[in-house]
């Protein structure tokens, strides 16, 4: 029995094992391979430092999961808190994979957000009495139009300048920054002088959270009112299956991602490259709107000074590419950074570990995946080594990323 | 037009020059680093991420030695590292350099914060003693001069070797051989490999030195304007830098217009107590002037042709 199944793994290809296995199991092996290198050297990083891994991973994990807590967390509070923080990554993450299938590099997916939210604010404070039948409807539609503009800008200028979107992006994102500071310190939203947010939003255009918000509702331990996990939720799952529908079902997604292998193949095709590039850029910018427009009506139901330090916009990034941009790695993805956020800080305050600790992980992966670290490491390793003849091994992210964004190498790679 | 006749007065300060030529200079560093490194065909957006490891390695050897100059050097080789991580991950891994980009920026954003915890066991780092900063320098006579001598002659140290870092890599990018074999290598890098140039050699050394000047940026920013270190404290200045190089058409004095332009900015909102339009409105000026010259209103601005792409040895 054992010689058999030794024998079974030495070989290159078990014959035994199904086509969709073999695929599941070589797509899960990048992204979870980019998360192991992330979490070693993170490990070794904080080991340097004098600190103890072990109990900061241990941290993180309760804080992301609820699993193995030590000083009394409450695990339900704590998964209620990994689903609010991955809550918009869903959107944002759509919002940088679906430019990527057609060679587009969003990285203003941040600044689209804050389009979204400070449109929705605006939207739901300038028209606080109408209730939520017509006002939610009209602040979270409000928020994907914002976005949508605001990452239109880029899609116009690359499909009639030829403006690289990269560079648009980032000014837009700043723009966005700056105009959510003068909204809310001395703009038109402030809510008194001297603070730095706005007024509420009205009731009607509000979210609801999964649990009634009532105190004598005793949940898992805990007032129902401290879970902040909301009906936005929904939405974002939402999001995903739309995504996942227009990229694999419907002329446009096979556009995108005509335009996205060869434009010149596309134009040939009869695809407008210009016009799908805009339109692209158009629909993703709504997807970060609606994150943006989520996160006021369903969390903080006005824009704070919070909102300058956000980052969902560029931890989108990580979560596209861990994702390989599917709908269903965006989610899974997201889950993992949802909890790695709300694990940060139950790691700091039970490890002693900085909670910063999450973005040297998350700059880790992107390193991993880009550099596809993986695949340089297993050809170092003999037992791994492709053999002779076999097509050179694809860069992951590059895969993803086509014509626009990064061409890919050309010819094979002699050393 | 109040606000209008307000900036119009403070145009005519001989203050506010100093200021725009100061701030403009923690812009042109990095932004040197970035035509360099894109001369080369190496896309660099992470000139934030190294200013702000600079920085914070300057603050921590300035505390630890009491040695300004020191402290600088230290700065610089962080910025250098940086940068070296990005070239081994863009050239030799040939990894997305917009990926590794961004990826250098949050490492830098989190690993400062994370060793401040490490070291420091708190949020504050401490503060340098004012005779452990860059100095300021006055140079003698010419300080005289009316306006001019408060604008150009009463600087920091770091102004001055900025100024002169700005004519040296125009000559060089320019003027020299080693400037040709960079524009070659980024223009189309094949045809520079077959005339003999180190591709991979030359776009190392661009990318390094990318690192080195952002790295003197963020000792100039932490150790000469500041005297600590805050998270995030270069406060997007390294995407100005991008933005500046770009303004700039990827030339070392196209870039110096541009950091003098955003520089002018950063100091009238610096000054916007006796303005009266909203300094966040102001903020938003570089970013947008630079989308209006992307869109072609004044003029194109194309990167080098081979930038962003891997070059793998005997491709075509």
């Amino acid at each position: 029995m054992a010689q058999g199944t030794g024998a079974i793994v030495a070989r290159p290809r078990p014959p035994g094992l199904p086509p969709v296995v073999r695929r599941v199991v070589g797509g899960l092996a990048m992204p979870l391979g980019s998360v192991l290198f992330a979490f070693v050297v993170g490990g070794l990083i904080v080991a340097a430092t004098g600190g103890n891994p072990f109990s900061a991973y241990a941290g993180l994990i309760c804080g992301g999961f609820g699993i193995g807590c030590t000083q009394g967390e409450n695990p339900a509070l704590q998964i209620s808190n990994t689903i609010v923080f991955l809550t918009p990554l869903i959107a944002t993450g759509i919002a940088v994979a679906l430019p990527f299938r057609a060679g587009l590099f969003n990285i203003g997916a941040e600044g689209q957000l804050l389009a979204g939210s400070m449109a929705c604010t605006a939207i739901g404070i300038k028209f606080n009495t109408l209730p939520t039948p017509i006002l939610l409807p009209m602040v979270l539609i409000g928020g994907m139009v914002a976005g949508a503009l605001w990452a239109g800008v880029a899609g116009v200028l690359k499909a009639t300048v030829g403006a690289h979107e990269v560079v648009t992006t980032i000014m837009m994102n700043y723009v966005a920054q700056w105009l959510l500071r003068y909204l809310i310190i001395g703009g038109p939203l402030q809510l008194a002088s001297g603070t730095s947010k706005s007024q509420p939003i009205g009731p009607g255009a509000r979210l609801a959270t999964l649990l009634p918000s009532d105190n004598s509702l005793i949940v898992f331990g805990l007032p129902a009112s401290v879970y902040r996990v909301h009906t936005g939720l929904f939405i974002a799952i939402a999001a995903a299956a739309v995504f996942a529908f227009l990229l694999w079902r419907t002329t446009l997604g096979y556009q995108i991602r005509a335009v996205g292998q060869s434009q010149r193949a596309a134009r040939y095709a009869g695809v407008s490259v210009r016009r799908t590039i805009i339109v692209t850029m158009l629909i993703a910018g709504a997807f970060s709107g609606l994150a943006g427009a989520v996160q006021i009506a369903g969390v903080d139901h006005n824009l704070t000074d919070k909102y300058f330090s956000d980052t969902t916009g560029f931890d989108a990034i990580a979560v596209a590419l861990l994702g390989l941009g599917s709908a269903v790695g965006i989610v899974l993805a997201s889950l993992l950074f949802g909890a790695l956020h709300a694990g940060g800080s139950v790691m700091q305050s039970d490890a002693g570990i900085s909670s910063n600790l999450v973005l040297v992980l998350q700059a880790l992966i992107l390193f991993s995946i880009a550099a596809n670290f993986l695949g340089a490491m297993r050809s170092l390793i003999p037992g791994l080594r492709r053999p002779p003849g076999a097509p050179p091994p694809e860069n992951p992210a590059a895969a993803l990323m086509t014509e626009a964004a990064a061409p890919p190498p050309e010819g094979t790679p002699i050393k | 037009m109040t606000a209008l006749t307000d900036i119009l007065h403070l145009l005519v300060t001989a203050n506010l020059w100093q200021a725009t030529l100061a701030a403009a200079v923690l812009l042109l560093l990095p932004a040197l680093g970035g035509v360099i490194s894109e001369r080369s065909g190496v896309v660099n957006i992470a000139m934030e991420g190294m200013m702000l490891t600079g920085a914070f390695f300057g603050v921590v050897a300035d505390l630890a030695w009491h040695n300004p100059w020191l402290a600088t050097g230290v700065a610089i080789l962080a910025g250098g590292l940086m940068a070296l991580l990005h070239g081994v991950v863009s050239i030799r891994f040939r990894a997305d350099q917009i990926v590794s980009g961004i990826a250098i920026n949050i490492f830098a954003a989190g690993m400062t914060v994370f060793l401040v915890n490490r070291i420091y066991g708190i949020q504050d780092v401490g503060h340098a003693n004012q005779n452990e900063l860059l100095p300021n320098f006055n140079v003698p006579g010419l300080d005289q001069i009316p306006f001019l001598g408060q604008v150009l002659f009463q600087q920091n140290i770091v102004v001055y070797a900025a100024l002169i870092l700005l004519v040296a890599v125009h000559i060089v990018l320019f003027r020299t051989r080693l400037g040709l074999r960079i524009r070659a290598v980024g223009e189309h890098p094949q045809a520079a490999d077959t005339a003999g140039i180190n591709v991979y050699l030359i776009r190392y050394g661009a990318v390094v030195t990318s690192g080195l000047l952002s790295g003197l940026a963020g000792a100039f920013l932490a150790i000469g304007v500041s005297n600590t270190f805050v998270p995030n404290m270069t406060d997007g200045r390294g995407y100005i830098a991008l933005a500046a190089m770009i303004f700039g058409k990827w030339t070392p004095f196209g870039a110096f217009v541009a950091c003098m332009i955003f520089g002018l900015g950063q100091a009238i909102y610096d000054n916007n107590s006796i303005i009266h339009v909203s300094p966040y409105l102001l903020s938003m000026l570089p970013y947008i002037l630079t989308l209006v010259v992307l869109a072609g209103l004044v003029g194109r601005s194309n990167p080098p042709a081979a930038d962003g792409i891997p070059y793998v040895a005997g491709s075509e």
